[in-house]
């Protein structure tokens, strides 16, 4: 005979097994694991074949630091850092500021700034794709409109990292603006009309008031626009596909075009186990410091 | 579950027909359906199902897409019986990895004397033959006569790099676009630098170092030099760096630019890629061998091309060597070089080139001591790639001639 | 007078700023209609000359619908997987007491700052073989993997703020918790449902790389790769390109509209709550 309590117990942990093992499963087969053998590949020379035998210690790495291209891809992944942080972020809380009290036409403005968030990457970089092409593109035609040489924007090394830049503040910036305004409108009323009776204007309201009680908001919005920054893979490819001649790659991109293309799986995975070290120090950093109040 | 359906019905039909087993044979291919050849292809296809039964699969993926796609999709189940080729390093690392298959024992000598021995024996790796020769190609610089005489150039005089060089700037100061290129491709850039690498070194130098190493000996440093003049002369459209292969063939079948140094594939490709589709036409457009450089090695008459042909994957059916068999056939090569639409390398069918253009080219690869397989794929997936980063590096005047042979040189190192 | 001067200049920003993110889209629905030669000299007009014909060609193109139709079933499967595996997970860290609980969960937390990118050569291996390359399930299995950690943090905040009474009442009332489960949590959690739903949705239907690396045959291309290899054939052939840019466009947005307010929850709400 078994007590009912065991077998409530019983009913306890077979459900927690059941539920739990399905997850667990996946995650670590999907997730976990291939990050550890990404680690372990990463000292070998190896075509994906049979057990990796070519022990090779740090030369995948040597020659990954010392290879220009994936220099420049790393640069690169900074400057959309530092672009993003320093440009797109404010504009993105100015735009929030503006219209996050019920001004008139808020909702419409809110809906178009978000649009092109939710357009897939792909879509985003061909439609800008199409408006840079020197030939048929609408720069060109607005420049041949005025009778000047058209530029061709992402095929001048000088340019297409701007035209990069372009893109990514169209479509990222309304996701931060909805952050924004969802942190503001949590802003209780009687802070704000206390303000107001002691005769502070918009300016000065949303400089000492606002932006202060956003603070977290604002700091998980960079938190996520560094890594998206440090994950940028699909507009690139249908933009520039790192050209030209290699001048605007990510690190993702890098990976793709080096690693997966050629099938080097002991390369390739040095390539992702340094862009994880560099997510993972920036993710730990932030959570132990600046979103550790939070 | 779509397993377990195939194993099913790959079960039943084993059962009841296993004395006439149906194959169905994946084919990839890069053909269009505008190309010349691919009337022959649907023929070949209807010929083959009809007489033995089995299916054939004609799958398309456009050039780039499928570089791209072939590592991934061979290791899949997904894998072409047949696949496109250009031979080289690239076709040794697919049969390290056990990707292909070994066809000797399928494929008959009687069908092989057909072939050109030299082409035939390109697809033989290790003593095992894994694929058949479908066509031979040059690398040669291609003109329109109309521009070319508009600016006052005489191309017959170009014998020596700096004759082009020349030539270029006398062009361009025509207001003509001298040269159209796919930079965003690479690899039609790297055709320039590496056929002055073949002039520059020769076929000794470069056996030389595939063997020991030295891409970045002085004969290869001055190959870059040689390039770097060319690209001072800005001799390339406006966003060369956006556009790929087809953009290229396009303009210069539109008669954009004046010169462009590519395959004989050109000569469809010019066509199918204008605006008008006509491209243009055979008494305005000429070619000229790469000129020689001061102090070469190699020979004037050494070429540089291809010899493109059809792989076999590891387990492909029998069926599938057969259909190649009846592919690479006397009749469907002779109809396809009569149209002008490759170089063939069944025996005896370069008489059926009726253009001048490419019976000039049939010639110089007949004459030619040292055919030099693309850079690019010769050496292998990843130091071909290498080149075509640099050769793309060199000619945006990014890098300078020494470190772009020192690239290569690091690649190969790497490789080792 | 001074607040209506600032407010012109204002509207006058807004405006502006909704016109350069709507022109993009524009020009690509319209560049869609107009011939090569129009597209080049008349860019930002209307056509001056409708063609519908690259429209049509692809509606009825039996690829295009396949590709779709592919791309609904991988963010389908997806979706419901993440919701039903990662509620499962959450639950049982959000009501039962274990040792080792703590641990299981910053294990599946970690996941959050794991990028797929970095392991996608492995990945690949796995995928491939475990004979999965090439099916449906390369592409699904991996998009729930990375879609485990972020849903279950936003899955154990929402059951944990459900009250305890109606867990206590159940309980005495002979209730298992796998009754429970199905019962009283999981029609209770429909906006958190929603918003994993959304994360998950959006994702998958906009994920390129993963059915780059893991598809091969065009009858399982997802929507994505059916574009880009189109983008490859046709080149400089924009009005065709735009045409079906345009296509994927037009339901996105309407999508949007349609459900927004989830939409916009989802997104920015899933990452406030976190």
């Amino acid at each position: 005979m078994q007590s009912p309590k065991f077998n409530a117990l019983l009913s306890k942990y077979s459900t927690l097994v059941i539920f739990i093992i399905p997850a667990l499963t996946i995650f670590t087969m999907f997730v976990v694991l291939p990050i550890i053998e990404a680690a372990y590949y990463s000292f070998y020379r190896w075509d994906g074949y049979g057990d990796p035998n070519k022990y090779v210690g740090l030369k995948n790495y040597k020659y990954l630091f010392k290879n220009k291209t994936f220099i420049l891809s790393l640069k690169n992944n900074f400057y959309i850092i530092a672009i993003s942080l320093f440009l797109q972020l404010p504009f993105a809380l100015l735009v929030a500021l503006m219209i996050s009290d019920k001004i008139r036409g808020a909702n419409f403005f809110r809906t178009v700034f978000f649009l092109p968030y939710i357009l897939a990457e792909i879509v985003t970089g061909l439609i800008w794709a199409y408006i840079y092409d020197g030939n048929y593109g609408m720069v060109a035609a607005i420049w041949n409109f005025f009778g000047a040489e058209p530029p061709h924007m992402i095929a001048e090394k000088e340019t297409a990292m701007i035209a990069l830049y372009i893109v990514i503040f169209w479509k990222y910036f309304g996701i931060h603006m909805m952050i924004y305004i969802a942190g503001l409108q949590n802003i209780s009323k009687e802070v704000l009309e206390a303000a107001r009776v002691d005769g502070a204007g918009p300016v000065t309201t949303a400089w000492r008031i606002k932006i202060p009680i956003i603070l977290p908001t604002i700091r998980l919005s960079v938190f996520l626009s560094i890594l998206g920054a440090l994950q940028l893979f699909d507009i690139i490819m249908p933009l520039t596909g790192g050209g030209p001649s290699n001048q605007t790659h990510s690190m993702v991109t890098y990976l793709y075009y080096f690693g997966v293309m050629r099938m080097k799986f002991g390369f390739g995975s040095a390539i992702g186990v340094v862009i994880f070290l560099i997510c993972f120090t920036i993710a730990l950093t932030y959570q132990r410091t600046l979103m550790r109040k939070d | 579950m779509k397993n377990l359906f195939k194993f099913i019905i790959g079960s039943v039909s084993l059962f009841f027909f296993s004395s006439v087993q149906a194959d169905t044979i994946k084919w990839l291919h890069l053909t269009g359906e505008s190309s010349p050849e691919y009337p022959n292809f649907v023929r070949a296809v209807e010929e083959f199902e009809a007489k033995t039964g089995h299916k054939v699969e004609m799958m398309y993926l456009e050039n780039e897409s499928f570089k791209a796609k072939l590592p991934t999709m061979l290791q899949s189940d997904d894998r072409p019986d047949i696949f496109n080729s250009w031979g080289g390093g690239v076709m040794y690392a697919q049969a390290e990895a056990g990707f292909l298959r070994d066809i000797s024992d399928v494929i008959t000598d009687e069908y092989l004397s057909t072939l050109s021995a030299a082409a035939a024996n390109a697809f033989v790796y290790k003593g095992q033959r894994v694929g058949v020769p479908r066509n031979v190609s040059q690398v040669t610089w291609w003109y329109n006569k109309d521009l070319v005489n508009q600016a006052g150039v005489d191309v017959n005089g170009i014998k020596m790099w700096d004759d082009l060089l020349s030539a270029v700037k006398q062009i361009k100061s025509a207001g003509i676009t001298p040269i159209c290129i796919g930079g965003k491709d690479k690899w039609p850039v790297h055709f320039i630098w590496t056929h002055l690498h073949i002039r520059n070194g020769g076929e000794s130098l470069f056996l030389e170092s595939l063997e020991n190493g030295g891409w970045d000996r002085p004969e290869y440093i001055k190959s870059g030099e040689q390039m770097l003049e060319l690209v001072a002369l800005e001799p390339f459209q406006d966003g060369w760096l956006s556009h790929t292969w087809p953009d290229q063939a396009g303009f210069f079948g539109d008669g954009k630019c004046a010169m462009a140094f590519m395959g004989n594939w050109m000569y469809p490709a010019q066509k199918s890629n204008s605006a008008s589709g006509e491209g243009l036409g055979d008494d305005n457009m000429g070619i000229f061998s790469m000129p020689m450089t001061p102090g070469a090695l190699g020979d004037s008459a050494d070429t540089l091309g291809g010899i493109n042909g059809w792989l076999v994957s590891k387990t492909a059916p029998d069926s599938a060597v057969e259909f190649l068999m009846h592919l690479v056939s006397a009749d469907i090569q002779n109809e396809d070089a009569a149209k002008g639409a490759y170089l063939p390398v069944v025996k005896g069918a370069d008489k059926s080139i009726t253009n001048p253009l490419l019976a000039q080219v049939a010639n110089n690869i007949g004459n030619s001591q040292y055919h030099q397989i693309f850079y690019d794929q010769f050496l292998g997936p990843d130091i071909g790639r290498v080149v075509n980063d640099v050769s793309t590096d060199l000619a945006a005047g990014i890098i300078s001639a020494e470190e772009a042979a020192q690239l290569v040189q690091e690649s190969w190192e790497f490789n080792q | 007078m001074f607040s209506n001067f600032r407010s012109y200049y204002m509207y006058l920003f807004l405006f502006l700023l909704a016109g350069i993110i709507f022109i993009p889209l524009y020009v690509s629905i319209a560049g869609g209609f107009k011939t090569i030669g129009d597209l080049r000299t008349n860019s930002l007009g209307l056509p001056t000359e409708w063609i519908v014909s690259n429209y049509t060609s692809l509606l009825v193109d039996n690829k295009f619908w396949l590709f779709t139709w592919n791309s609904v079933l991988y963010a389908a499967g997806t979706t419901f997987l993440v919701i039903l595996l990662a509620s499962m997970t959450a639950f049982v860290f959000a009501h039962m007491k274990f040792i080792g609980s703590r641990f299981l969960f910053n294990y599946f937390i970690l996941g959050l700052t794991f990028p797929f990118a970095t392991a996608i050569l492995p990945l690949f291996l796995r995928v491939r073989d475990l004979g999965l390359l090439g099916s449906v399930w390369a592409v699904i299995l991996p998009q729930i993997a990375f879609g485990l950690a972020f849903a279950i943090i936003l899955f154990r905040g929402f059951f944990r703020q459900m009250p305890s009474e109606l867990f206590d009442a159940a309980f005495v009332d002979g209730c298992t918790y796998s009754q429970f489960y199905f019962r009283f949590t999981l029609p209770l959690s429909t906006p958190i449902i929603a918003t994993v739903a959304v994360i998950n949705l959006v994702g998958s239907w906009n994920n390129y790389l993963l059915p780059l690396i893991m598809i091969n045959s065009e009858s399982l291309y997802s929507w994505p790769l059916g574009i880009m290899v189109f983008r490859g054939e046709y080149i400089t052939d924009w009005p065709k390109i735009l045409a079906f840019v345009s296509l994927t466009l037009i339901p996105a947005v309407v999508f949007f509209l349609a459900l927004q307010r989830f939409i916009v929850a989802g997104l920015t709400g899933g990452a406030v709550k976190e």
